[in-house]
């Protein structure tokens, strides 16, 4: 039978992809380039988010199913499907890099500095493969508690750190220019290419099909709701300069955030609350990668290339992250250009041939209904 | 091959029969073979075959004197149809309650080891199985394992009739279904299952059936046994098929639609589906007050947490995070620490496995000797006298002592004793990683979990798959009046609670809007309320 997971593992899922990075690396990068506005940055950054999930909804209906590959290969063939696989795989290979990026920041930096990078690689390769190997479903379930557990992470954040909060911090707003705050929202534009990218590979997965676009509305809602309290608090709180001086802003502010005498160290509770949600990241990226490998190479199980697949984007993760200076500048250069290029780029591109192919699209869905 | 399975049916000879029963049967000083001429009639002759020990001997002197006087005299003054003997012992002097023909030798002698009388009759092929069961059983007892407070004292023996008989006088449900089995090629032990055709799940029955049927093995002792042969997750720490003693329990649990594996010689039955949750939550929980079950319901879920990683967080934030700790804290940690030589891993290890070997000790010895020794060995080894040795620090003595008595709060045997075998790997990668081997392990475990399934159903559930209505009955209990229907799964009969089931006593205000009357059920078909509330409110005039 095949795997099916409910829609609201699915907006899970989209929620857990995004969060890890985007509360404290993506607003540092945002910070240094327009301050207290980031914010603002996310919201627009989420409004954009939404134009790309909805075109790859689209795309994904028109053959419920088929995922990006699969549609890509029903339109112009079997080469033009290869091709479309060895993108995504592409872009989950460079996703790697700032996913172990934001692993081995919050872990390496803040709790464990003398460890050894390869150890992080490791252990994230370790969890990786074991829990794709059982498929999405169990990720979704993590992720279910993952949502459950961002909640927790708010609220204590919240109860830890609205004392020191200054509004004053926020203003005046669009600082450096309303043209710069859009432009810097392409930071957290990286965060949903992820979250879309892998809306396009597991979609066909989701099991009410009518309600696809409902769940992924949802999902980039309860994502935001979630997300926009971090640079609000980041600014509010820390304030932007300090927030712009930190590569991963959240922490810093768990750092100085105060619930009681006993925890008045709050990050590592804040990390167990996050853990889920950057390990949804790591797997969902082998996951995807392994499905796109697997259709690269004809097999008809993805299982067989989960090592593989494994060792490559590790090793990817590995050299990225063995400088750190190299992870940053890949974090806010060349992976802002690849992820937002394949997130729009690959569902518009099929999207269109969808049109210019629209009679025999329709051929072969019939085909398929057929069989 | 042997005699039984190259013959399998009697011979109308009772001498080659007698022959084959040898055959089969030997000389086991137990087994009884008991020869009977009906004297005015002697071409009538019959061997009785039975276990010593197993059978009722005052039914088995019954049925013979039966056999002997009341059938000789039938025989003499009456006039009988004529036929075969057996037909004629069968229809008119045979008295027992239960007894049946047979034409198989296996049956028979199945039959005989099981504690029933076989009877052969000369010049028949078909002989007589009659139910005199009845040996030494244990009464009705307090369960040892699953106490409690508030709640009914009876647990199972190890007679699955008296078993049965338990959680039929709970659900005196026709549909209940109780059905037969026997597996074990030479134990042929009785394995009875219980559920209630319409609410157990679809094909959950079947497929409990069908991995019954599929075990093949010499003997079944105990329903451990069978646990380790059906269940879904063999592999895993995780016990994924409940046991328990409490008859109560697992009436409720067939009332949620699940199936209960009765085995003869045991007073554990098996429950499956089973849930994580579950091995939480205890028999008191639902007969005391909701918010009384569900505090310590709470209590527990914070024990189950604190069993399994507290050691390990301990170990973790001492080894490799100290700046986690208060400053006033770790500075009397590391006083302790002072005169202990082992790093604090080793420490925690040496502590936990000392522990462990208390317990087990404790459970081994006989109850004279051991408890009152073990108990102070104890004392000593996780106590001061351990403190002022410098083998382990007063901190972690604590540590130690309290994941021990979490690891008793959780109430079913089993899952305790997952739990604190599973602590151990955690406690390693917590002290040789820190925080990144606590979290990856962890996380493994979570993932181990998460794939686990449970005659087909999530090992998680409700927490995962989310199933809303069932949350009233996982983390606290939400009064009865409120958990209206049974747990998602169950098929048929889902309303389990009916409606309007708030208590309202009656509205005894004089003042009120309603002028003392209650809510509107009441006024439309409450005569016998109107009349307390009368009562009352004469009885308050007699105050006033």
């Amino acid at each position: 039978m095949k795997v099916q997971i409910s829609n609201g593992m699915f907006m899970a899922l989209i929620i857990n992809m995004i969060y890890a990075k985007a509360i404290g690396v993506t607003q540092g990068s945002m910070a240094r380039e327009v301050g207290g506005d980031i914010w603002i940055s996310t919201l627009i950054a989420t409004i954009q988010g939404g134009v790309i999930m909805f075109l790859v909804i689209l795309v994904i209906r028109r053959m419920p199913e088929g995922d990006l590959i699969d549609q890509a290969a029903r339109l112009l063939g079997k080469w033009f499907g290869k091709f479309v696989a060895l993108i995504t795989f592409l872009f989950f290979l460079a996703a790697y890099g700032p996913v172990m990026s934001t692993f081995v920041f919050h872990l390496k930096d803040y709790f464990l500095p003398e460890a050894p990078i390869l150890l992080f690689i490791i252990a994230a390769f370790l969890l990786g493969t074991y829990a794709i190997y059982f498929g999405v479903e169990v990720i979704a379930r993590m992720a279910l508690i993952g949502v459950f557990s961002i909640i927790a992470l708010n609220i204590l954040l919240m109860f830890g750190s609205l004392s020191e909060f200054d509004i004053r911090e926020l203003r005046p707003t669009f600082q450096m220019g309303f043209l710069r705050t859009v432009w810097a929202s392409r930071h957290h534009n990286t965060d949903w290419a992820m979250a879309t990218i892998m809306a396009g590979i597991i979609l066909p997965m989701v099991a009410d099909k009518k309600t696809w676009g409902k769940m992924g509305f949802a999902g980039i809602g309860y994502g935001m709701v979630f997300i926009i309290m971090w640079p609000i608090l980041e600014a509010g709180v820390l304030s932007p300069e300090t927030a712009a001086q930190y590569i991963v802003s959240c922490m810093q502010m768990a750092r100085s955030a105060q619930i009681g005498y006993f925890v008045h160290r709050y990050e590592m509770i804040m990390i167990a609350f996050f853990a889920l949600s950057i390990l949804t990241q790591i797997m969902m990226s082998l996951l995807c990668a392994s499905v796109a490998m697997q259709k690269m190479l004809g097999l008809k199980d993805y299982r067989k290339v989960i090592i593989p697949t494994a060792i490559i984007l590790s090793s990817f993760g590995y050299w990225i992250n063995f400088d750190k200076n190299r992870a940053v500048d890949f974090l806010e250069g060349w992976w802002v250009y690849i992820s937002i290029g394949v997130a729009v780029g690959l569902p518009f591109l099929i999207l269109v041939m969808g049109f210019l192919f629209k009679k025999k699209l329709k051929k072969e869905i019939v085909a398929e209904e057929v069989k | 091959m042997t005699a039984v399975e190259e013959k399998d049916h009697f011979f109308r000879d009772l001498q080659d029969n007698e022959n084959l029963m040898t055959e089969i049967l030997g000389s086991s000083v137990d087994l009884v073979k008991r020869r009977i001429t009906f004297h005015e009639h002697k071409n009538v002759q019959a061997i009785c075959y039975y276990t010593d020990g197993l059978v009722d001997v005052i039914q088995i002197e019954l049925f013979i004197s039966d056999l002997l006087y009341k059938g000789n005299w039938l025989l003499q003054h009456t006039t009988l149809p004529t036929g075969p003997p057996l037909t004629l012992l069968k229809e008119h002097m045979l008295t027992n309650a239960s007894f049946q023909v047979v034409k198989e030798v296996s049956q028979a002698v199945d039959g005989i080891l099981s504690g029933v009388a076989v009877l052969i009759l000369d010049g028949s092929d078909e002989v007589f199985v009659i139910q005199t069961k009845g040996w030494e059983k244990r009464g009705v007892d307090e369960p040892q394992t699953e106490q409690v407070v508030r709640g009914p004292r009876d647990g199972f023996t190890e007679s699955i009739r008296t078993n049965t008989a338990l959680v039929r006088r709970r659900i005196r449900d026709p549909k209940l279904r109780i059905e037969q089995m026997n597996i074990g090629k030479r134990s042929k032990t009785d394995v009875n299952i219980a559920y209630i055709e319409d609410i157990v799940k679809e094909g959950l029955v079947e497929e409990v059936k069908k991995r019954l049927r599929d075990i093949k093995i010499d003997a079944i002792l105990e329903s451990g046994y069978i646990e380790e042969l059906i269940e879904d997750a063999p592999r895993s720490p995780f016990t994924t098929v409940q046991s328990t003693e409490r008859p109560d329990k697992v009436a409720s649990s067939i009332l949620e639609g699940r199936v209960a594996i009765f085995v003869d010689n045991t007073p554990f039955v098996l429950v499956v589906p089973s849930f994580f949750w579950q091995f939480l939550q205890a028999s008191d929980d639902y007969y005391s007050r909701f918010m009384t079950g569900s505090f310590f319901r709470a209590i527990r879920y914070l024990a189950f947490v604190l069993s399994l990683t507290l050691t390990s967080i301990y170990v973790m934030l001492v080894s490799f995070h100290q700046e986690m700790i208060p400053t006033q804290l770790i500075l009397t940690i590391a006083s302790g620490r002072e005169v202990v030589p082992f790093p604090v891993l080793l420490e925690a290890l040496l502590m936990e496995i000392s522990f462990e070997l208390m317990r087990e000790a404790g459970l081994r010895m006989p109850k004279p000797v051991g408890q009152a020794a073990v108990s102070i060995v104890g004392s000593l080894v996780i106590g001061q006298a351990a403190v002022q040795a410098g083998i382990v620090s007063p901190f972690m003595v604590i540590i130690v002592a309290l994941t021990g008595i979490a690891s008793f709060a959780i109430p079913n045997y089993a899952a305790s004793f997952s739990i604190r075998l599973i602590r151990f790997p955690l406690l390693i990668a917590a002290g040789t990683l820190g925080l990144l081997g606590f979290s990856a392990m962890f996380t493994l475990l979570a993932i181990h979990a998460l794939t686990l399934r449970s005659f087909g159903e999530s090992y998680l559930a409700p927490a995962t798959p989310f199933q809303p209505n069932d949350q009233k009955d996982s983390i606290i209990r939400f009064p009865w009046w409120k958990m209206q229907m049974r747990p998602e799964g169950v098929t048929g009969d889902e309303k389990r609670v009916g409606d309007h089931q708030f208590p309202e006593p009656p509205n005894t205000d004089p003042y009120s809007k309603e002028g003392g009357k209650g809510k509107e059920e009441d006024q439309k078909d409450g005569s016998r309320k109107k009349k307390t509330r009368r009562i009352i409110k004469l009885k308050g005039e007699d105050e006033e």
